[in-house]
């Protein structure tokens, strides 16, 4: 009992943080000459 | 011109609109794509670039020469070109804000049909989406 109340009180201490990462997320071209 | 570019390192999906030659390319997760990489494979296909434009989220740092560049990765960075939106965003460099901005990269200089192509890109800001 004892124990999944730890459990249940680590779960909850858990917050879960989207990270933001950087990175290039889409590119957009637009090109010449294409057949 | 679509399979040359969905044979670059870091492209996941390539689609191209024979319409009005828009191309669009989603990176993938969590890998390196190099524009000047996609500029080169695309004239390498036979057709020129007009214009390239990306969406890229990243901190703003001052560059080796003292002008703000947007670092995607810890390797790549952008400088961008100097105008209102990258004055505005000036304070932020080298805090740990990110930012999610819409810019271009790449113009086809006018009156050229096959234009050498740049080694170095500079980003001109067209959008600031997010600072977070």
């Amino acid at each position: 009992m004892k124990r999944i109340a730890l459990i249940l009180v680590l779960l909850g201490s858990i917050v879960v943080v989207p990270v933001a990462k950087a990175q290039i997320k889409h590119i957009e071209m637009r090109v010449e000459g294409m057949t | 011109m679509k399979q040359h570019l969905g044979r670059q390192s870091g492209v996941q999906k390539v689609d191209v609109n024979l319409l009005d030659g828009k191309v669009d390319v989603t990176p993938k997760e969590d890998e390196h794509i190099d524009p000047i990489q996609l500029l080169k494979a695309t004239y390498d296909s036979g057709v020129s670039t007009a214009e390239l434009d990306v969406t890229a989220r990243g901190k703003l740092v001052k560059d080796s020469s003292g002008g703000l560049a947007l670092q995607v990765e810890p390797n790549q960075s952008f400088t961008l070109e100097p105008n209102d939106m990258s004055r505005e965003l000036e304070p932020l460099a080298g805090t740990a804000t990110m930012v999610t901005v819409r810019g271009q990269l790449y113009k086809k200089p006018a009156g050229k049909k096959k234009p050498e192509l740049p080694r170095e890109l500079k980003l001109l800001l067209l959008e600031v989406q997010k600072k977070e």
